[in-house]
C-alpha cells in the first residue's frame, strides 16, 4: 500500500552554493566582481581536484583490486598499505613515459582530443550537487547542460580515431560516434521522464523532489525514481554504459578486435588523458543516475554526510561497471547499434509517454 | 536475461568468497614435483668422460672438450640453449649430470648461461632436493638389446 | 565395452578395387607400411584424386609430403576416408629432378592449396594449374628450397620486406572500391601467437580474408630428420602445439615410429599414455576455452582467469607425472620413461581429486558462458562452417565435429587403450563458433571419463606386471625406404606424421600434419560476409596454435 507523498517545500533560492560559500569564508565577496570570479575559480578548482583524485585511485588501484577480486588474484599489493601507493608510482611511470606521435597525425586534432576527452566529463560535474554544500552551479537547465557536456567527448573520440592517421583508430572512432548517437537519444528521452516527475530541469529541484518519502506502513522509503519507476532506471543504465562506453558496450576500444580503437595511437600523457577522461566519463555517468535517480546526496544521517553519500553512491555505479565487465561479453557493433535504435529508443519513448500520462493523471 | 544475471552471480560469487589461486612468488616460493627438471648440476669427481651425454644431447646444449690422452678437461653447457628433455640424465651411467629442481636463472646476455664444469657444480639444490632419490632412474631400458645386434656405440 | 565406439563403417575398398579403378593411369605400387600406394603420372593427378574421392569415396586428403630424392621429386597424397579412416590409400606422384611440375589438386580438394604452396616452399615442386601459387611458410623473398639436396644449408639469408607487404606504405587503397585493407596482425591483441591475417573490409563487414603464416616457422621437420629416432626426436613434438597438448603430440611421432621399427608397447604403458594424453587434452581445451572468451568478452576477464585456475590443477598433476608442465618428453619410443610417481596413492588420489571437482566447474562455465545470453547472440550462427566444405579443407578435431562430422580417430583407428575404455565421441550438428565451444566443453567431460577409467585400471595392475617400456634396442635402424603415415587424435585433430627410413638411424623425410594448419586454412570460408568481431571469434573458435602451423 502506498501511502501518501509527503513534499517537502521547495527551496531552491535558498541553495548556497560552493563559490558563495567560498566567497563567504574567505571574505574575497569584499572585492567585488573579481573576487566573486576567484572563489567561482577555486570552488571549481576544488571539485576539478576532488574528481581527478577520484580517477587517481580508480584507475591503477581500485581497478585492478575489483579485477583481481573477481578473478581470483592477488592484484597491486607491493607498495604502501594494500598496495595504495602504486598510484603514485604509476603516474610516475606514465608520465615518464615517451610520447609517441605516429608521422601522418593531423596535429592540432590529435593534440586536442584527449583534452577534449578529459574536460568534457569534467565540466559535467559543474551542476552536480553533491551534498553538503559542494555545488558548483544550479543553472535552470543543469540536466540540459550535463548531458550536453556529457555530448561533446563524442566530438573527442572522433577527433582521436580520424587524427590519429591509423586504420584501427579510425575504425573505433567510427563505432564510437555511431555508438554515442544512437544511445545519446534514449539517454536523453529517458532523463526526461525524470523531469517530467520533478517538473524542473534544475538539479537542485531534481533532487529535492527525490526527497518525499512513501510510507509503506512499518518503513517509509525515499521516493527515488529509482524505486518510483524502476523501468526508466534500467533503460537509463543500459544507455549510459552505452555511452560511456563500459562493458558489454565497450566497442569503440574493443581490445581484441580493434586493437584499442581510437587510442590505439595514444601514448605518455595523452594517454594518460584519455585514460583520465574514461573514468571521468564513468564518474560522471555514476553521478547523473546519483542525481536523477538515487536521490543525489541524500541517506541517513545528518545532511553534512552528503558528500559521503553522493560519493557512495558513484562508486557503486563505478563498482557495477566492474562487475559487468567481469561476467558480460561485449555485444557486437551491428548488435549494438540495433539493440540501440530498435530496442531502447522505443522504450524510452514507451516509458516517457507513459510516465507524462501518469504524472498527468495524477495531477 | 536469466543466463546474463546467471553469469554476473558467479562472478560475484568468486569476489566475495575472497580465495585467490595465485601466490606472492618470491615470498611464496612454489613446490615443484620431484621429478621437475631444471637447471644442471655436474659433478667431476663422478664423471667418467664417456661423452654419452653430448651424444644424445639433441640440441648440442653439451659441449665436452678433451685432451690427446683422452682426459676430460672442459665441460661446457649452455643451459640457456637447453630444451630441458633429460636425456643426458638418463644416459649417464654414473649420475655425473643431473637436473636439479632449481629453475631461478637470471643473466645479463645470453652468453652468461654458457655453463663450465665449475658453474654447474656451484648450481644449488633447490629446498635441498636430491632428484636422483625420487627418481629411480631406470636405466634397463638403456641397456636393453632389443631383437637385433648389439649396438655398443 | 562402449556402445558409443561403434560405428558403422562403409564397405571396404580393396586394392582389387582401387587397381581396376586406376587401371592404366597406375604406372606401379609403392606401397607404405600403413597403405596401398599407386605411382601415378603428374598430369594425372586431378583425375585420379577426384575418381578416388566420387567412386571409392576417400573424401579425405589427409596430407601431402613432398621430398626430393637423387633422381626424382616426389610428391604423395595421404588419402583417408572419414568414414572410415583405416581405409588409406597413398598417391605418390614423382617428377624428374629437371622439370619438377606436377598437376596441382587444388581444384579437387581445397585442403591442397596450402599443402602444395608449403611444398614449393620447402622442396620445390611446381603445382601446374595451382591456383594461387606463392611461397606460405617462408618470406616472399627467399633463394632456394630448403628441403631440396641441393640447397646450402649454411648458407645465411638476410629477409627483407617485400614492396607490397610494407605496411606503413599508405597504398593499399584502391581508388575505384570502397574497401579498405587492414593487417590484423602479427601483433594484434587476438590472433593466438604471430598470425598475420590480410583482411578487406567493406565497412565493417569482412570481404576477403587471406591468412599469412610462417612468423613462427621453426624447420620443425628439418630438425627431426637430423635426430635420432631412439631419443632425439621425441622432446620436438612437445614444441608443434606448445599449450599444453605435449603427450598428445609425443604419441603421434611414438605412433608412427613405433609401427615403422615394429615395436610393442607394453599394456601398462599403454594405459599410462592414454591417461596422459587426455590429461593434456583437457588442458588443452581448457585454454582454448578461455583464450575463445578472452576474445569474445574482450578483456582478461573471469573466464580466462577461471579456466586458466582449471588448467593449473592439470599441469601440476602432469607435472608430477613427467617432470615439466609443458614440454614434457615424457614418451619413450616402446613406452613411458616413468611410471606413476611414488608414493602412488597419492598421485592417484590427487587426480581423483581433480575429476570430482570438475563437474562443478564444467556447470560454473556453464553458468557464466553458454547459457549467457549475448554469449549465444555472438556466437550462434557465427562463422559457420558447413560439414561438406570442412572435409574440402581437411578440418579435423572439435572443428569438424562441431561442424558435425563424426570422425575420431581414437574411435575410428585406435590406438593406445581408446578402444577398451568406455567413452563417446562428442559432434554438434550446428556448425558455428558456439557448436565448437560446446564440442570442446563436452569433450571435456569424456576425456574426464577416460581419466577416471585408466585410474581404476592402474590402480589394481599387479605390481610386478608393470611393464613400462618394451625392451628397444639402444639404435634404431628400420629397413631402408620404409615409409609410414600415421595419425593420432591430437588436442586440436588429426595429427599426422610420415616417416620414411633411409636406412640410417635418422629419417630420411619427417613431415608432420598439422591439424591447426587444415582448420586455419578454412578461415577465409567461414568469415566472409561477417563482420570483424566475427571473424576474431572463428578465429580463437579454431584454436589454432602457431607453433603447430607453422611448426
Amino acid at each position: 500500500m502506498v501511502g501518501a507523498i509527503t513534499r517537502t517545500p521547495l527551496q531552491n533560492d535558498d541553495t548556497i552554493l560552493l563559490p558563495e560559500r567560498i566567497g563567504d569564508l574567505t571574505g574575497l565577496d569584499a572585492y567585488g566582481t573579481g573576487g566573486e570570479l576567484l572563489a567561482i575559480f577555486l570552488a571549481a578548482f576544488l571539485i576539478g581536484n576532488l574528481m581527478l583524485a577520484m580517477t587517481g585511485v580508480a584507475g591503477p588501484w581500485a581497478k585492478r583490486k575489483i579485477t583481481a577480486a573477481f578473478t581470483d588474484r592477488i592484484a597491486v599489493n607491493r607498495l604502501g598499505p594494500a598496495g595504495i601507493l602504486i598510484i603514485v608510482a604509476d603516474s610516475v611511470r606514465l608520465l615518464s613515459k615517451e610520447l609517441i606521435i605516429p608521422e601522418n597525425a593531423d596535429r592540432p586534432a590529435y593534440d586536442l582530443a584527449p583534452i577534449v576527452i578529459a574536460s568534457s566529463a569534467l565540466l559535467g560535474f559543474a551542476v552536480i550537487p553533491m551534498g553538503s554544500g559542494i555545488h558548483l552551479a544550479d543553472p535552470e537547465v543543469g540536466l540540459a547542460y550535463v548531458f550536453a557536456v556529457a555530448g561533446i567527448a563524442s566530438i573527442g573520440l572522433v577527433m582521436a580515431g580520424y587524427a590519429s592517421s591509423n586504420k584501427y583508430s579510425m575504425l573505433g572512432g567510427l563505432r564510437a560516434v555511431a555508438q554515442n548517437v544512437a544511445y545519446e537519444i534514449p539517454l536523453v528521452v529517458t532523463g526526461m521522464s525524470v523531469v517530467i516527475f520533478a517538473g524542473s530541469l534544475q538539479m537542485s529541484t531534481i533532487v529535492e523532489a527525490q526527497a518525499a518519502t512513501f510510507d509503506l506502513g512499518i518503513v517509509s522509503i525515499p521516493a527515488w525514481y529509482a524505486l518510483v519507476n524502476p523501468f526508466a532506471f534500467v533503460l537509463f543504465l543500459v544507455a549510459n554504459f552505452a555511452e560511456v562506453g563500459r562493458n558489454p558496450f565497450d566497442t569503440p576500444e574493443a581490445p581484441t578486435e580493434i586493437v584499442a580503437g581510437y587510442q590505439t595511437e595514444y601514448s605518455s600523457v595523452y594517454f594518460v588523458l584519455i585514460y583520465l577522461g574514461e573514468f571521468l566519463h564513468i564518474f560522471l555517468g555514476g553521478a547523473i543516475i546519483a542525481t536523477i535517480f538515487l536521490g543525489g546526496p541524500a541517506g541517513p544521517g545528518p545532511a553534512e554526510l552528503g558528500i559521503v553519500w553522493f560519493l557512495i553512491k558513484i562508486w557503486a555505479v563505478f563498482l557495477l561497471t566492474q562487475w559487468l565487465r567481469s561476467a558480460v561479453p561485449r555485444v557486437r557493433i551491428d548488435q549494438l547499434i540495433e539493440i540501440g535504435w530498435k530496442g531502447l529508443l522505443v522504450l524510452s519513448f514507451a516509458n516517457l509517454v507513459l510516465t507524462a500520462v501518469i504524472v498527468g493523471l495524477i495531477a | 536475461m536469466i543466463g546474463l544475471l546467471k553469469s554476473m552471480a558467479t562472478t560475484m560469487k568468486h569476489a566475495l568468497d575472497g580465495s585467490t589461486f595465485t601466490v606472492e612468488y618470491p615470498e611464496t616460493a612454489p613446490d615443484v614435483s620431484p621429478r621437475f627438471r631444471g637447471v644442471h648440476k655436474f659433478s667431476q669427481e663422478r664423471c667418467i668422460w664417456c661423452r654419452q651425454c653430448e651424444n644424445v644431447c639433441p640440441n648440442d646444449t653439451i659441449q665436452i672438450v678433451m685432451d690427446d690422452q683422452r682426459n676430460g678437461e672442459q665441460y661446457n653447457l649452455h643451459i640457456g640453449q637447453c630444451i630441458y628433455c633429460r636425456l643426458c640424465e638418463e644416459v649417464c651411467p654414473v649420475d655425473a649430470i643431473l637436473l636439479t629442481q632449481n629453475f631461478e636463472f637470471t643473466a645479463d646476455t645470453k652468453h652468461d648461461f654458457v655453463y663450465n664444469k665449475e658453474q654447474l657444480k656451484a648450481v644449488p639444490w633447490y629446498k635441498d632436493i636430491d632428484p636422483l632419490e625420487s627418481r629411480e632412474p631406470d636405466r634397463s631400458a638403456w641397456i636393453g638389446e632389443g631383437e637385433g645386434d648389439v649396438d655398443y656405440q | 565395452m562402449s556402445s558409443g565406439l561403434e560405428r558403422t563403417r562403409p564397405v571396404e575398398t580393396t586394392e582389387d578395387d582401387l587397381e581396376a579403378l586406376l587401371g592404366d593411369r597406375a604406372l606401379a605400387r609403392d606401397d607404405h607400411l600403413n597403405a596401398p600406394g599407386f605411382v601415378i603420372r603428374p598430369d594425372d593427378v586431378q583425375d585420379v584424386l577426384s575418381d578416388l574421392r566420387d567412386e571409392a569415396g576417400f573424401d579425405h586428403l589427409s596430407c601431402l609430403t613432398a621430398q626430393q630424392y637423387e633422381d626424382r621429386y616426389e610428391s604423395i597424397y595421404h588419402m583417408k576416408k572419414y568414414a572410415d579412416p583405416t581405409q588409406e590409400v597413398s598417391i605418390v606422384v614423382p617428377t624428374t629432378t629437371d622439370d619438377p611440375v606436377s598437376e596441382s589438386a587444388a581444384p579437387v580438394f581445397r585442403t591442397a592449396d596450402w599443402h602444395e604452396r608449403e611444398a614449393f616452399d620447402l622442396v620445390g615442386i611446381d603445382y601446374e594449374g595451382h591456383p594461387d601459387p606463392r611461397r606460405i611458410l617462408l618470406p616472399e623473398t627467399w633463394q632456394g628450397h630448403p628441403l631440396s639436396l641441393d640447397y646450402d644449408q649454411e648458407k645465411p639469408q638476410l629477409v627483407t620486406l617485400s614492396e607490397h607487404a610494407n605496411p606503413i606504405q599508405p597504398d593499399h587503397h584502391d581508388a575505384e572500391s570502397d574497401t579498405m585493407f587492414l593487417n590484423i596482425g602479427p601483433h594484434h591483441p587476438a590472433t593466438h601467437g604471430v598470425l598475420h591475417v590480410k583482411t578487406v573490409l567493406d565497412g565493417e563487414t569482412v570481404v576477403d580474408v587471406d591468412p599469412d603464416v610462417g612468423y613462427l616457422h621453426r624447420c620443425e621437420e628439418q630438425m627431426c630428420q637430423q635426430g635420432t629416432y631412439r631419443h632425439q626426436i621425441m622432446p620436438y613434438p612437445d614444441r608443434w602445439d606448445y599449450v599444453s597438448a605435449g603427450l598428445l603430440n609425443e604419441w603421434a611421432y611414438a605412433r608412427a615410429a613405433e609401427d615403422l621399427a615394429d615395436i610393442e608397447v607394453p599394456e601398462y604403458a599403454q594405459i599410462i599414455r592414454t591417461m596422459g594424453a587426455e590429461l593434456c587434452r583437457i588442458a588443452s581445451h581448457m585454454l582454448a576455452l578461455g583464450t575463445f572468451c578472452l576474445d569474445v568478452y574482450g578483456d582478461f576477464t573471469a573466464v580466462f582467469q577461471y579456466a586458466f585456475r582449471d588448467r593449473e590443477v592439470v599441469q601440476d598433476i602432469l607435472e608430477d607425472l613427467t617432470g615439466q608442465r609443458l614440454m614434457f618428453n615424457y614418451f619413450r619410443l616402446g613406452g613411458v620413461a616413468w611410471d606413476l610417481p611414488e608414493p602412488r596413492e597419492e598421485f592417484i588420489a590427487k587426480t581423483r581429486d581433480f575429476l570430482d571437482e570438475l563437474p562443478a566447474k564444467v556447470d560454473e562455465y556453464n553458468d557464466m558462458v553458454t547459457s549467457n545470453e549475448i554469449f549465444q547472440v555472438r556466437c550462434i550462427d557465427t562463422g559457420v562452417l558447413e560439414p561438406e566444405v570442412a572435409k574440402d579443407y581437411g578440418c579435423t578435431g572439435p572443428v569438424a565435429r562441431g561442424s558435425g562430422v563424426d570422425y575420431d580417430i581414437r574411435r575410428d583407428d585406435p590406438y593406445g587403450y581408446y578402444s577398451e575404455l568406455d567413452w563417446d565421441v562428442i559432434t554438434d550438428d550446428g556448425c558455428d563458433n558456439y557448436s565448437r565451444v560446446l564440442c570442446r566443453m563436452r569433450e571435456v567431460e569424456e576425456s574426464a571419463k577416460i581419466i577416471e577409467q585408466c585410474l581404476d585400471l592402474l590402480e589394481d595392475w599387479p605390481e610386478d606386471e608393470r611393464e613400462i617400456q618394451a625392451n628397444v634396442p639402444r639404435t634404431l635402424k628400420p629397413d631402408a625406404d620404409t615409409e609410414v603415415y600415421r595419425a593420432v587424435e591430437g588436442a586440436k585433430g588429426e595429427l599426422g606424421i610420415y616417416i620414411r627410413s633411409d636406412g640410417t638411424d635418422k629419417p630420411g623425410r619427417f613431415k608432420i600434419r598439422s591439424p591447426c594448419y587444415h582448420n586455419l586454412s578454412a578461415l577465409g570460408e567461414m568469415t566472409q560476409g561477417e563482420y570483424i568481431p566475427d571473424l576474431i571469434a572463428s578465429l580463437g573458435s579454431l584454436d589454432i596454435v602457431l607453433g603447430e602451423v607453422d611448426r
